[in-house]
């Protein structure tokens, strides 16, 4: 399909041109309106900073603040299509939830009735490409400028000039065509005509891929008396059914949640479109009495267009509320949650690559799931199992049961389940780096990165122990199988104290508690250095058993600061004057050396 | 462990904030901390008073000695920081 879509285009553009001169006046202001949404976009994403995106996380606590906030974003970007994205963006990250995301799609179609208002309150009235010229000349001074802010309103206002000047070419084209071509010869009447109109709008929408440039076709030839009113309804509500492709196409780099949610927008959509179909006449009937209520001309079929326009969104809503969580029970049943294939990464995809709270939200998850792979491959390393030690009231007494070797290959589960997550996640957070994040995030992302890397060499050291952990612990051999049980006793316990951590309450958690842990672990070194000595000395244990352990216990303190490390940055405050707080209270390794005071 | 590191890391952190590549610290700040903390240092106490093996209080001890020294440390920063 894709594969014909740029040969079909370019030559129906081409045979345009051909048949009617005129059509490159409106082919071209179409281009530059698309031309212009592209640049609020852009300046959009970088006035943002985040603030959209903190925004759209608070703004989905209840279903009407969802839909509010879908009505006001969108009519603040004047896209739908961006709001959209950005929704099934941030639903991919795991940020909001599906029907804080339905919500945000109910509003956005709201929202985006401002559109029509604007073109025909506005672009049809005044005389706007005067506005255009200045606005797109000033733009570029601030597009060059090195201030991200500035450089956001340069683009901002440049799309806005944009958006302008392709209206104005758009309207130039459509009132050429009225002294040539009657196009209302092909006006069509009865269902066959709503049929049709409305199929011109959805493509219309599809191939331009903005229901604002169709709502501004539509306005524009209705205008130029070019189209009926009634073929013009038909065509708005087609507009409708189409602008869905965007969310479409933004879902298919999405996770499942993404793609939920693009289906309930293609739900509400086709719904609100058989509605409005069906019932065409009596809105038609109720456009004319709101019309005459709020002082429109009969005859302003433009201003009534827009009228139709937000009565039949906002009743779309309306039918579509009640309804809400039985759409949301259909779109979990219809799109399954895929069972998760743990050694694969599970929320580093590219529909939260946009937006940088998204970016770290995704990351941070994604370190977590390497932690929960590198903790399970850990454990059965050392003949352990995650659910006995997690669950255990004496540490050291289950790892004493322990005494069966797992049926483990830890090289195979090593590069199956950590080693391809560590790479999607630096691959991931190299390609961050490339983007212009804000400091404050460009710094936490590279500390998750480093997260990821301890938890990969704390891995690494237990590799090393594996081969002595299966000769010495699978049966009892005296004060060997005792001095590895030791260590296998501490390396389970600080996952469990890291365990306890992940799930304390963010208001009582301290990524300082780790300095107990990190202090226990020196004097467990220290008085396992004496223990050694002392079990030589007596005969107990032999030089070679006592040099391989002392190698052994090497690796094994090494995972467990390793660990202590990874914890300490990944739970520490994400408030930076806080976290700053944090670093200052932190015992440096010298603070170790030493017995505590008190 | 003592306060004479804790000294020297404030020295260096006021030095960062002068050029600018930290956030300045309010006593707020420091206050949330102190209350995580002591919190912290109350539940371990507790643990202590309930457990019932001697390994276990000596570990739990040693704990409850590192908290006391982060609330002491935060509180020396409490009243240094403003």
């Amino acid at each position: 399909m894709t594969r014909y879509y740029l040969p079909v285009a370019i030559s129906a553009l081409l045979l345009a041109f051909w048949i009617s001169p005129n059509a490159q006046e409106i082919a071209a202001g179409v281009a530059i309106f698309l031309f212009g949404m592209l640049m609020l976009e852009d300046g959009f994403k970088l006035l943002g900073g985040g603030m959209l995106e903190r925004l759209l996380e608070r703004a989905t606590r209840s279903v009407s603040r969802s839909i509010l906030f879908g009505i006001v974003s969108t009519t603040v970007l004047q896209s739908s299509s961006l709001v959209s994205v950005i929704t099934i963006s941030f639903l991919s990250a795991g940020l909001i939830s599906l029907m804080g995301g339905v919500g945000i799609i109910f509003g956005a179609n709201i929202g985006t009735t401002t559109g029509a208002w604007l073109i025909a309150g506005l672009g049809l009235k005044v005389n706007i490409a005067a506005y255009a010229m200045p606005m797109i000349a000033l733009s570029i001074v601030f597009v060059f400028q090195k201030s991200r802010v500035l450089r956001g309103v340069g683009y901002a206002l440049a799309g806005l000039g944009f958006l302008f000047l392709g209206i104005h070419h758009m309207k130039e084209g459509f009132d050429a065509y009225k002294d040539q071509i009657d196009l209302l010869r092909f006006a069509l009447p009865g269902l066959i005509g709503l049929v049709v109109y409305t199929l011109l709008g959805t493509v219309s929408t599809v191939v331009m891929q903005s229901s604002h440039a169709t709502m501004v076709l539509i306005l524009t030839a209705l205008s130029a008396g070019q189209i009926t009113y009634e073929n013009a309804l038909a065509l708005a509500i087609g507009g409708n059914v189409g602008t869905t492709i965007t969310a479409i196409i933004g879902s298919l780099s999405a996770n499942f949640q993404g793609k939920r949610l693009a289906l309930a927008h293609l739900v509400f959509n086709l719904t609100t479109a058989a509605v409005a179909l069906i019932f065409i006449a009596q809105l038609r009937d109720a456009v004319d009495w709101v019309s005459a209520t709020v002082g429109i001309d009969a005859d302003d079929y433009a201003l009534k267009l827009a009228v139709f326009h937000t009565i039949f969104n906002v009743l779309g809503v309306a039918l579509m509320l009640p309804l809400m969580r039985r759409l949301v029970a259909f779109l979990e049943r219809r799109i399954v949650e895929p069972v998760p294939d743990v050694s694969r990464p599970r929320f580093l995809n590219a529909a939260v690559d946009a937006f940088p709270e998204t970016l770290e939200s995704a990351l941070r998850k994604e370190v977590l799931h390497l932690y929960e792979n590198a903790t399970e491959l850990i454990l059965h390393g050392l003949n352990l199992h995650r659910h006995e030690i997690f669950e255990s009231a004496n540490i050291a007494e289950t790892v004493r049961k322990s005494r069966t070797a797992s049926d483990l290959d830890i090289e195979e589960r090593y590069e199956r389940r950590v080693k391809t997550l560590y790479s999607a996640i630096v691959e991931f957070t190299t390609r961050a780096g490339d983007k212009r994040l804000p400091p404050e995030i460009a710094q936490r992302v590279y500390d998750l990165r480093d997260v990821a890397s301890d938890i990969v060499q704390a891995v690494k050291s237990v590799k090393h122990l594996r081969k002595n952990v299966l000769r010495y612990t699978v049966r009892p051999e005296g004060a060997v199988t005792e001095l590895y049980d030791g260590l296998r006793t501490e390396i389970a316990r600080i996952l469990l104290e890291i365990q306890k951590l992940e799930q304390t309450d963010p208001e009582d958690r301290s990524s300082l508690s780790l300095d107990q842990e990190h202090a226990q672990i020196e004097e467990d070194a220290r008085s396992t250095t004496r223990h050694i000595d002392r079990l030589i000395r007596a005969g107990k244990l032999k030089p070679d058993a006592a040099t391989s352990f002392l190698n052994d216990s090497a690796y094994a303190y090494g995972a467990m600061r390793q660990l202590i490390e990874a914890a300490r940055r990944f739970y520490i405050e994400r408030d930076s004057s806080m976290a700053e707080v944090e670093r200052l209270l932190a015992l440096e390794d010298e603070d170790f050396d030493t017995e505590p005071s008190g | 462990m003592g306060l004479k590191n804790l000294a020297e890391k404030v020295d260096e952190y006021n030095d960062r904030l002068e050029q600018g590549k930290v956030e300045k610290i309010k006593p707020d700040h420091v206050k949330k901390v102190l209350k995580k903390l002591n919190k912290k240092a109350s539940q371990l106490e507790s643990e202590i008073a309930s457990a019932k093996k001697e390994e276990k209080k000596v570990r739990l001890s040693r704990k409850l000695a590192v908290a006391r020294e982060h609330v002491a440390r935060a509180e020396w920063l409490l009243d240094n920081i403003a």
